[in-house]
């Protein structure tokens, strides 16, 4: 089925089967990398895209389903020359073991801190508290969220 | 960068003009290792191998056999070839693992890369400097090749001269991955990839037995064919693939595809741990043996045998295993490429050679980054898959594991049996230590090897118990060996392996006998306790964490239930085969808090010391000890595989069944990193999890007095310990939440409602003679065809018509009926289940033959009214004309008009054939004399215009009663107080729409509306199932029409009910199902204390699926989930129909019943309900 999506910023086109999820769509139609499977079911939170700035995970959101919407992926965000502040803060603190949970956790960072922007820590880990680490990077990552919180708030004019 | 040069394999390097290579020749074959993992010895045909390059532009590549599993080994390696060769670490490129050009360093396990691996690299780097320092440096490499035999006595760089090892420094591979660069073997893609899944046998988990490989009944291809883009379906024994030209195609391929397998024997009995090791025959290896082990038990003042019980675990990496493969041709001299997340690549090239028939340098494996595993997952397993499905189709196939495969195959963390014997003498000493220790060992053939049959699935025992078996204490009398076992389920290493649980039987024992002997268990195991370096440890430890010498529980009391302890534990990993090499040192000291009622263990701050050497990272070793500590923290409270008491099958298919560490829990960590630079570098990846489980149970012992031996401490295993014999504390009785006060539903329907009426007696009389005369007549061919016409031009009618026909055709949801699944729009073909049989829908669109197109008006209007096709025969009442006849005539034209606008598709749906009797369709003239009452809907002038509306588009083209009222024994909507009382429809459940309603808020004109405009209310829920898609349609509509079925809805509510509260129980005690609800679906369902996600978060205390009497409706939602949201903000669900269980699913609605629906009685037969939906389904 034919729809339109913005991603990163772009109006695009597609013409994918009706089944096909938006984290099929994001890497296998558009090469994007940063949204990762993790479970297909929601409940790690790899996956994590914004729709409309919304935290989604987009392997149970079908591609179709949110036509016409903007979404972003951690391509969206910022560049290796121009970081994000959410990108930066995470490179700063060292926030990746494996790094395969790294998309999630920037995404959901980007998306709690549009909408709180000076988190408490319980804040931040109820936010988080569905995104998986298995590596035991939680500690790295908490120190990461808070910094990007600075990080963004120095960014606001 | 010349360093950075892509495809710099071992040839390409040796040709290349510019570079000073150091190389070594192939090391002999380690000598044969019984009992130990595969090693592959190196092949000299393939040339020495080449460590370093130094480049023309000065800037030098490290080849490495071992691969960075995301412990920041690349880092240190770059800080290593960088010291020695005076170069910034940005001038230092590392290649990792790529056959094609690195040696061949065996797997990378036992944390064993920096303190053996590293230590030719640097002597390579050392004496690369000596020659460009005598040479004037990288620029006299210009045109020229150099070639240098590694020396083994090459100066190296006095370690105080060092500026670059020794600091910390940032991961070089972070700012990729934060930017979503290819970083990862799932990122990979090559021009013409294809998907390939893999469908994997019934025996999940199992690896060994004349079963495996010989399973596979047979495969039918044809259930497939319905899916384009299916390339090939590849079927060896057992192993079963497809592949496909999209992702979501090879996904519906693999779930699709009928796979039929023979019964199998299982292996009943593992979930029984402890049973199981004991049962499962072994070969005794003893130790060591010292003293007069038995005499000194024998004449122990206290003799204290004890057992510990290691549960299997997940490696539970984050990421699903893939690779891709790009099988090149049997000419081509590498007749495959292949991208994958090894551990281990050199043995996984043999294994692919093997499974290819290939010599093993005829395969190039490249290794890319994976996720997170420490130690064997499905990464071996994935690349041998997808080297079997692009052999078959000749072209690159990228095949990922779901997280079904992952976590079912995945080589599991093995579970453990330790035995203590031993006591104390009079004077607290400890007697004696008799140690052994029952490990059911592992070497994990790769999965398609075994599917395959090219090897034997023969269960072979590994002698790898012996990781830190000989306790660290100076026990007098000492007895340790290993029970040397074949595996039970498939098992690999998992980090600390085999170590981690004999240090928690040695740091659980000595903190008993420290107890039993009334001393401090610090100063117990100073005492004891020869090694300098570890008492040193030990000391600096417990100062930096404040330990309060203790010689008996201490239970402090804190809020509530609450009881706080600390406990200690200490170990060196001691790693490899027997006896092994020495690690890292590490101590805990763990603080725990325990909630007496509910047994759940928070820890709440971990002081971590650790001697590791000189530190190349400091940062990095600090990142890897938080790593280890909360990891551990993880495995000691959560982590135990479940299996199927009869099979072994596992059954954690999912993260709901297999819980991780979440941020809640995740306690303060102090880390002592001891400062040691003139030591040598010791293996820091694994050290500081091996204490951990021990120093958590000494705390909850101390917290509580209670004495844990088998992880994992959930908290109905620590409730279960602490009311031993006795029942819990009684909990407070359900408290209503204040916010959740609302009105009660009534149970009667107003006085006033306009019921549909019941035909009189004289009515249904006359309509049986009727109805008899004109079967008979139907029989004889009474009710004729219309002729047909042609289709109307386009511009017969006006857009206003057809405009209005459009809206109509969405408030009667004509295309969700008429179109069959993965179908196009109105072409008919959908099956409808109904007691009589399966009706087809028919073809809706003008096309003259197979649709409607041959249809005129009158045609049309007398199939609307009365149910009579165009030819003449009755059509069956699944079509709802008995609503549809109701219709103005200037409706049913302006419908006409719209379907008559649309474009013609030929297709011919299946036709309907019903069993007899109810085949024969001229018996449903009788059945429309009963039941149909011909002619449009006349208003009630009693009622608003408004309500009016409502009535004729309820009732009318909305036909609301088709799937909402019960249908008497002839399948005719009954009517009275039945009116809109809720029916099943098609496996789900149309619930009432009246007072009848169960939810526990009755609905109103406001919910009502809500709820047709946006697919949800907060007071009941969400509209899914078939309701999902009549929302979607609805939204055609304008308002006024919404309003007004909403107010018409409303007028068969009961005013004015009263007020009670709705009580959600808050009470309940954790356990498993409680932790399947919040990890399986807590993301998005939480009472507002999780993350804010797209889609909604309605609340379950209100919601009709919950209270309905049949849980018909949630189990269905579970199993399916929703694909189709009513509307934008209602978002979407996974179904867990291949994830969970009928049991798991039966556990979660139950749970769910309970704790939100607490005043309604609990759902019966849960798990059969959903075995029988599932299949409906």
């Amino acid at each position: 089925m034919t729809f339109a999506l913005q991603i990163n910023g772009s109006a695009r086109q597609f013409d994918t089967p009706r089944e096909t999820s938006l984290l099929h769509l994001l890497r296998n139609d558009c090469g994007l990398n940063g949204p990762k499977y993790g479970c297909g079911l929601g409940q790690c939170g790899s996956c994590t895209v914004l729709v409309d700035g919304v935290a989604a995970r987009s392997c149970v959101v079908p591609a179709h389903g949110v036509a016409g919407r903007h979404i972003t992926t951690l391509e969206g965000l910022g560049t290796r020359a121009a970081p994000h502040p959410v990108q930066q803060a995470f490179i700063d603190a060292q926030a990746a073991q494996c790094g395969y949970c790294l998309n999630g956790m920037v995404m959901a960072t980007v998306a709690l801190l549009a909408r709180v922007p000076d988190p408490t820590p319980k804040q931040v880990r109820a936010e988080l508290s569905h995104n998986l680490c298995r590596c035991g990077t939680h500690l790295e990552i908490l120190d990461a969220v808070q910094r990007a919180a600075r990080l963004c708030a120095e960014d606001r004019p | 960068m010349r360093a950075e040069e892509a495809g710099l394999s071992r040839a390409a390097v040796r040709a290349a003009d510019g570079v000073l290579l150091v190389l070594r020749e192939v090391p002999p074959p380690p000598a044969p290792s019984p009992g130990q993992p595969p090693a592959v010895a190196g092949n000299p045909a393939e040339g020495p191998e080449v460590l370093l390059a130094c480049w023309d532009d000065g800037s030098a590549t490290g080849f490495v056999g071992h691969v960075d599993l995301g412990t920041g080994l690349r880092t240190a390696l770059t800080q290593i070839v960088a010291e020695e060769l005076d170069l910034a670490p940005a001038q230092v490129h590392m290649q990792m693992g790529n056959t094609a050009s690195v040696p061949n360093q065996g797997a990378t396990i036992a944390s064993a890369s920096i303190q053996i691996h590293a230590v030719p690299l640097r002597l390579a780097a050392a004496q690369a400097r000596a020659w460009l320092q005598a040479h004037g440096g990288a620029a006299a490499l210009a045109g020229r090749h150099v070639e240098l035999q590694l020396d083994l006595q090459a100066s190296t760089k006095p370690v105080e001269d060092y500026r670059l090892v020794g600091q910390s420094v940032p991961r070089v591979d972070i700012p990729a991955k934060v930017h979503g660069e290819v970083a990862f073997v799932h990122d990979m893609r090559v021009p013409g990839m294809l998907h390939g899944r893999v469908v994997r046998p019934p025996y999940a988990g199992l690896d060994a037995g004349e079963f495996v490989g010989n399973t596979l009944e047979g495969v039918d291809e044809g259930s497939i064919a319905h899916i384009p883009g299916v390339v090939a379906v590849v079927v060896q024994r057992d192993f079963v693939g497809v592949v496909a030209e999209r992702e979501e195609m090879a996904e519906a391929a693999m779930a699709a595809l009928a796979v039929r397998w023979k019964p199998w024997p299982g292996m009943p009995g593992v979930d029984q741990t402890e049973q199981a090791l004991r049962a499962h025959p072994s070969t005794r290896r003893l130790l060591l043996e010292e003293g007069q082990v038995d005499q000194a038990i024998a004449g122990a003042a206290a003799h204290m045998p004890r057992t510990y019980v290691w549960p299997y675990q997940l490696h539970a990496s984050i990421g699903p295993s893939c690779a891709l493969a790009h099988w090149h041709g049997e000419a081509a001299a590498t007749v495959a490429t292949v991208w994958a997340g090894t551990q281990n690549p050199h043995v996984l090239r043999a294994d692919l050679a093997l499974l290819a028939g290939v010599a093993d340098a005829r395969i190039d494996l490249v290794r890319m980054e994976a996720a997170g595993c420490y130690g064997r997952n499905g990464a071996d397993d994935v690349a041998a898959d997808a080297l079997l499905l692009s052999r078959a189709v000749g072209r690159p196939v990228r095949v990922q594991l779901t997280r079904a495969q992952e976590t079912a195959w995945e080589p599991k963390g093995a579970a453990q049996l330790m035995q203590v014997d031993g006591g104390l003498n009079a004077d607290g000493t400890p007697a004696a230590y008799d140690f052994q220790t029952s490990y059911p060992s592992n070497g994990a053939p790769t999965l398609a090897l075994l599917l395959t049959r090219t090897v034997e699935p023969v269960a072979k025992a590994f002698e790898m118990g012996d990781r830190t078996a000989v306790p660290p204490y100076a026990y007098a009398h000492l007895r340790v060996a290993a029970n040397d076992m074949a595996p039970l389920l498939r098992a690999s290493w998992l980090r600390g392996v085999s170590a981690l649980p004999n240090s928690f039987a040695h740091e659980s024992y000595i903190d008993e006998l420290a107890s039993a002997a009334g001393i401090d268990p610090v100063d117990y195991r100073l005492r004891h306790l020869p090694d300098a370096r570890a008492a040193e440890l030990v000391r600096a430890t417990a100062a930096k964490a404040g330990w309060k010498p203790h010689t008996a529980p201490q239970s402090q009391a804190a809020d509530g239930d609450i009881l706080k302890g600390q406990g200690f534990a200490y170990a060196r990993y001691i790693h490899s085969k027997f006896p092994g090499f020495g690690a890292a040192w590490a101590a805990w000291v763990a603080d725990v808090e325990v909630n007496q009622r509910t047994g759940e263990v928070h820890v709440r701050r971990v002081v971590v010391g650790q001697d590791a050497g000189l530190m190349v990272n400091p940062a990095g070793v600090q990142h890897q000890v938080h790593g280890n500590v909360l990891q551990t923290t993880s495995r000691a409270l959560k982590e135990r595989v479940e299996v199927e008491p009869a099979t072994g099958v596992t059954l954690n298919r999912e993260w709901g069944s297999y819980p991780l560490l979440s941020f809640r829990e995740v306690p303060v960590v102090e880390v002592m990193l001891m400062p040691r630079p003139g030591e040598a570098p010791l293996g820091a990846g694994e050290s500081a999890s091996v204490p951990g489980t021990a120093a958590i149970a000494n705390a909850i012992f101390d917290a509580t007095g209670v004495r844990l031996r088998a992880p994992p401490f959930t908290p109905e295993v620590v409730r279960a310990a602490l009311h031993q014999g006795q029942l819990p504390p009684p909990p407070p009785e359900p408290r209503p939440e204040a916010e959740a006060v609302v009105p009660a539903p009534a149970t009667g329907l107003p006085a006033d409602a306009r019921l549909p009426r019941r035909k009189p007696l004289w009515a249904v009389a006359l309509a049986l003679v009727v109805g008899g005369a004109a079967t008979v007549a139907g029989l004889a061919g009474w009710r004729s065809a219309i002729a047909p016409v042609a289709r109307p031009a386009l511009d017969t009618y006006s857009a206003a018509t057809i405009e209005r026909g459009r809206l109509l055709a969405a408030a009667g949801d004509c295309v969700v009926c008429h179109t069959a699944p993965s179908g196009q729009p109105n072409t008919g073909g959908r099956a409808m289940d109904t007691p009589f049989g399966t009706v087809y829908t028919t073809n809706l669109t003008p096309d003259p033959t197979t649709g409607i197109g041959a249809w005129s008006l009158a045609a049309f209007q007398r199939a609307m009214r009365e149910g009579i096709s165009r030819d003449g025969r009755h059509l069956y009442p699944a079509f709802p004309y008995t609503a549809f006849t109701k219709m103005t005539d200037d409706d049913l034209t302006a419908l006409y008009a719209y379907l008559m606008a649309q474009p013609a598709v030929a297709h011919q749906p299946p036709a309907t054939q019903l069993p007899f009797p109810f085949g024969l369709r001229p018996l449903l003239a009788g059945w429309n004399a009963l039941n149909l009452e011909a002619g449009a809907w006349k208003p009630d002038i009693a009622q608003t215009p408004q309500w009016n509306r409502g009535a004729y588009l309820v009732n009318g083209v909305g036909h609301c009663g088709a799937c909402h009222t019960p249908r008497d024994a002839l399948g005719a909507e009954r009517s009275g107080t039945a009116f809109l009382s809720g029916a099943l429809i098609d496996g789900w459940e149309a619930p009432a729409l009246t007072a009848l309603s169960k939810a526990p808020v009755p609905w109103t004109a406001d919910s009502l509306y809500a709820y047709l405009r946006h697919g949800h209310s907060r007071e009941h829920g969400a509209a899914t199932g078939p309701m999902a898609p009549v929302v979607q349609e609805l939204a055609a509509l304008p308002d006024a029409d919404i309003r007004a079925m909403a107010l018409y809805l409303a007028s068969f509510q009961a005013p004015d009910a009263p007020v009670r509260p709705v009580a959600t129980r808050t009470d309940m005690l954790p356990g498993p199902a409680q932790r399947l609800f919040e990890n399986a679906c807590g993301a998005c369902h939480h009472d507002g204390d999780g993350p804010r996600l797209l889609g909604l978060n309605l609340p379950f205390a209100l919601s009709t699926k919950l209270h309905s009497d049949r849980p018909d409706n949630l189990l269905r939602v579970m199993l399916e989930g929703v694909r189709e949201a009513a509307g934008p903000q209602v978002g979407f669900m996974p179904g867990f129909a291949d994830n969970l269980s009928d049991a798991q699913i039966a556990l979660l609605s139950g749970y769910l019943r309970q704790r939100y629906a607490p005043d309604k009685p609990a759902w019966q037969d849960l798990a059969s309900r959903t075995a029988a939906l599932r299949t409906a389904r």
